[in-house]
């Protein structure tokens, strides 16, 4: 069961085991610049607000409701990082591993090839939750994250265009696997007892995709249990729609939450700060006419 | 009370003693921090309270969902607690209304998320 409870995602898998439950929220920040050098990871400036895509049907676009998911505002003046924490419900003294395997248009954030439905075990294709508490973005084998920022779809500025050529699908993706009960029970239980007796179309003007930002610290850790102990029956994912925050008022009807970072705010973190156009309204008009593109 | 409480994790904890001898008594005992005898008294509904801490311990050495086992004790989580005395007007209101939905009316107010056609 995957559930939205005050702008997190609730990956939740009762039938699995009472512990097997994982939150995911995405956080704000500033986007370093794209130089070619490494950055120190920016500050958190909160958290993305998700909505339901099926809560605002009339708004959203097609391909939008035919994926399901949520969606979040996002202006193109920040960046977004992924955090994943043990799920709040229920308390874990030790927490519930999962695979998690994240896209952006469907390129996946680890290996940088397509999206596959299941976990790749001769590549590892997938994050292991606890060890990796968040993603800072594209994964690179040098250590090397590029940062989740935001760019329009039909562009050819997103990783998914780079890659594919096509502004198909947009957005993010993410899909969990939990541990299996038994695998758990043999492996995480006794360690503990050890330790303690001892989209969319791209013509759509809101419709955003992410690109690959500047350079952050960031490994993938090695899987250490072996893709054998994922439950591959028990699977969910979600398909997360970013909305140019300046449209979000548009589809929702809600004024965005949050302001855009603002220049002196990235002369405050010592970052650069970016093209004017990054901050301005891509339209005077909140209600663009249907089937148009902002480019 | 006492009897609920310690006849559920007597139930769950030999459950999982047949598959691991370190679910024993004295094991699992040790291991939440209190004395095999006491965790006895406990499992046989005899007059042995134990402290919220030592319910939290317990649920996660038998893969149990705390609040479950704190309802059997009669307590409420004290993160619980915290939540009520932050909007206690509103919240009092909340679940007075919710006291007779239904389990799936309640579970609909944490929205469910939908997974369509990629």
């Amino acid at each position: 069961m995957l559930f939205l409870s005050n702008d997190v995602l609730l990956f939740r898998f009762p039938a699995v085991h009472p512990q097997a439950n994982l939150a995911v929220s995405f956080q704000r920040t500033f986007r370093v610049p794209e130089d070619g050098g490494t950055y120190p990871k920016p500050r958190a400036l909160g958290r993305f607000p998700l909505r339901l895509v099926d809560d605002f049907p009339r708004k959203t676009p097609p391909a939008w409701k035919e994926h399901g998911g949520i969606m979040l505002p996002i202006y193109r003046s920040e960046a977004l990082w992924i955090n994943l924490e043990p799920g709040s419900t229920v308390f874990s003294g030790t927490p519930y591993p999962f695979a998690v395997k994240v896209a952006a248009g469907k390129i996946n954030a680890v290996t940088g090839g397509p999206w596959r439905e299941d976990l790749n075990a001769a590549e590892q294709d997938y994050l292991v939750h606890p060890g990796q508490e968040c993603i800072d973005g594209f994964l690179g084998p040098d250590g090397r994250a590029r940062q989740f920022s935001a760019e329009f779809l039909g562009r050819g500025a997103t990783r998914e265009e780079q890659v594919t050529g096509k502004a198909r699908y947009g957005g993010m993706q993410i899909a969990v696997w939990p541990m299996k009960r038994e695998s758990y029970e043999e492996k995480i239980i006794p360690d503990r007892k050890r330790s303690r007796v001892a989209e969319p179309s791209a013509a759509f003007a809101a419709d955003m995709g992410l690109a690959r930002g500047g350079n952050i610290h960031q490994e993938v850790l090695a899987d250490p249990f072996g893709p054998e102990v994922w439950d591959t029956e028990n699977k969910l994912r979600c398909f997360i729609h970013l909305c140019d925050a300046w449209l979000w008022e548009h589809m929702t009807g809600e004024a965005p939450p949050d302001v855009p970072p603002k220049p002196a705010e990235y002369q405050a973190e010592g970052l650069p700060w970016l093209p004017v156009e990054y901050e301005e309204p891509i339209t005077d008009s909140p209600e663009p006419p249907p089937g148009s593109s902002i480019h | 009370m006492e009897l609920e409480i310690g006849k559920y994790v007597r139930d769950k904890r030999l459950a999982l003693y047949e598959k691991d001898r370190g679910f024993s008594l004295r094991q699992v005992a040790m291991r939440i921090g209190i004395e095999p005898s006491y965790l006895s008294k406990v499992e046989r509904g005899e007059r042995a309270p134990l402290s919220e801490e030592k319910i939290v311990a317990l649920a996660a050495e038998l893969g149990e969902d705390k609040d479950v086992l704190l309802a059997l004790s009669g307590k409420v989580g004290s993160d619980l607690q915290e939540v009520i005395r932050k909007r206690p007007t509103l919240l009092g209101k909340l679940l007075r209304e919710m006291k007779s939905l239904p389990d799936a009316a309640v579970e609909g107010i944490i929205k469910q998320v939908r997974d369509g056609k990629w």
